[in-house]
């Protein structure tokens, strides 16, 4: 993923650019596949169906891989998937292009709804997730999800090895505060609280871990 | 919030691990400045990387059709696919039934044109048919009305000759009648065959009765009127009647003409128009 300079340049198709909308009356599904996020948005705002159907099979199991990360259970994972591909049929205007990449605000709908459901279970189950392993070396984790694009699933494989890779080679300290701050739904003071750590050790794991996720990763994924 | 935001809390901010208030007062900003903005971004594409590191997992096969019900997009289920094919086809099959129906159509289009064009012959025949028939009927009527009028004159003309038979007969007298009414210029005569027994009464410039209303002659016999009948007059003022004399009837004082109902009086109860003396008819 590019994190600088042009966006167009992204490693990961369809993940960039705006692009025309190809309407033509002959366009099925397949035909949408090729269209980038951007397009397909705009299509699903005029109710597009079909561009509908495109992004959710581009990116339903981003979406649930991260939920399911998030609150550890199958089926409120798939709530959560369902609530986030629902909302954005209905309301898909709350995407405005130019304030971002689609994939960075989905992903953040998806993790922000998740992390709404996990604090709504109370502070019993958060604490499960304090105590657990994020990133376990569960060779089925790297296993990547289907998707109906293949060139999109191995270049989603390949950043995820790469994040993985970034995310082990940070220290232990510094990847769980990120961890329990994302996927946790967890703020700087309630780290705090539960790593029984000062707040400013914590800000300092988070802000380094973040410098050094940026550098392993600029320019490569 | 007013100075620019720092990499370090667009970090925070992009993984959620800011306090509610300061991230609302984050967003507030990132919305209002393009510069933050920009480092906004940066910083979420990089809390997206933390987002692929999940385990990466497929979610069931039954979770696209819920997603797809409860956004209200309905996929046709084998059944409704089948129903619509089902559903071309038959529409296919009217297209060919059409087809061959207008072809035949053409063929019986041109049976109906003929049929139709010798139906306008037959009811040009039967309108001239009828036309006839009512020409036929007004000829009847007239021939009708000519024999009644033919059989009016041959009566006449047997009437009329019956009186000269009577006006010439030496056995026949005339008697004067005499009209009641001084101002009347109506004027009569009775001839009486006794002979023959038969009586005429002729009269002109006697005005005619209207309807409801006849003249009826009488005779006085042993102080008593017997009706002789009842007449009327034409348009013209003439009148001419004839009848039989009474059986039995022997002596004669006068003859009366009176005004009575249509249809005659069985008793003489009307004004009297003529009078006649008949008393030197007396045998």
């Amino acid at each position: 993923m590019t994190l600088r300079g042009d966006p167009g340049t992204s490693s990961l198709r369809n993940m960039t650019g705006t692009g025309d909308i190809p309407l033509s009356p002959g366009d099925d599904r397949a035909g949408r596949r090729i269209w980038t996020d951007e397009a397909l948005m705009a299509a699903v705002v005029i109710r597009d169906p079909l561009a509908f159907a495109a992004i959710y099979d581009r990116y339903a199991a981003l979406v649930y891989s991260a939920s399911l990360r998030v609150l550890s259970d199958v089926h409120e994972a798939e709530d959560v998937t369902q609530d986030v591909f629902v909302r954005l049929w209905r309301r898909p205007e709350t995407f405005i292009a130019g304030r971002g990449r689609f994939l960075s605000w989905l992903m953040s709908v998806a993790r922000n709804r998740a992390v709404d459901e996990l604090r709504s279970r109370g502070r019993r189950h958060r604490r499960e997730i304090v105590n657990g392993d994020s990133l376990e070396d569960d060779p089925s984790a790297l296993v990547p999800a289907e998707t109906d694009d293949p060139l999109l699933t191995a270049q989603l494989h390949e950043a995820q090895k790469l994040v993985r890779a970034a995310l082990v080679g940070l220290p232990a300290e510094q990847r769980r505060a990120l961890e329990l701050a994302y996927f946790g739904g967890f703020t700087q003071q309630e780290i705090s609280l539960v790593l029984h750590e000062p707040l400013g050790t914590v800000k300092t794991r988070i802000r380094l871990g973040m410098q050094k996720l940026r550098r392993a990763l600029e320019n490569r994924v | 919030m007013e100075a620019h935001i720092s990499q370090e809390q667009a970090d925070e901010y992009a993984i959620g691990a800011l306090e509610p208030e300061i991230e609302r007062l984050i967003a507030l900003h990132l919305a209002e400045c393009p510069a933050c903005r920009d480092l906004g971004r940066d910083s979420e594409r990089l809390a997206l990387t933390l987002s692929l590191s999940a385990p990466r997992r497929s979610p069931p096969r039954s979770l696209r059709s819920r997603v797809f019900q409860s956004a209200g997009i309905s996929r046709p289920s084998p059944l409704r696919r089948a129903w619509v094919l089902g559903r071309a086809a038959a529409g296919l099959v009217a297209v060919f039934v059409a087809i061959a129906a207008f072809t035949g159509m053409v063929s019986v289009r041109g049976q109906i044109d003929q049929l139709r064009v010798d139906n306008r012959d037959l009811q040009g025949q039967v309108g001239r048919a009828l036309s006839q028939e009512v020409e036929i009927a007004a000829l009847t009527r007239r021939l009708s009305d000519a024999e009644r009028t033919a059989f009016a004159l041959d009566q006449t003309t047997s009437e009329d000759r019956d009186l000269l038979l009577a006006l010439l007969s030496p056995t026949s007298v005339v008697a004067e009648v005499v009209s009641v009414d001084e101002k009347s210029t109506s004027i009569g005569r009775l001839v009486w065959d006794e002979d023959q027994k038969r009586v005429w009464f002729v009269a002109a410039n006697l005005e005619q009765r209207p309807a409801g209303e006849t003249y009826q002659i009488w005779v006085s016999a042993g102080g008593r009127y017997v009706s002789l009948g009842t007449f009327n007059s034409d348009s013209q003022g003439f009148a001419r009647y004839g009848t039989t004399l009474p059986q039995g009837l022997k002596t004669y004082e006068s003859a009366v003409v009176t005004i009575e109902r249509y249809g005659g009086a069985p008793e003489r109860s009307g004004p009297s128009v003529f009078v006649s003396d008949l008393s030197r008819f007396r045998r």
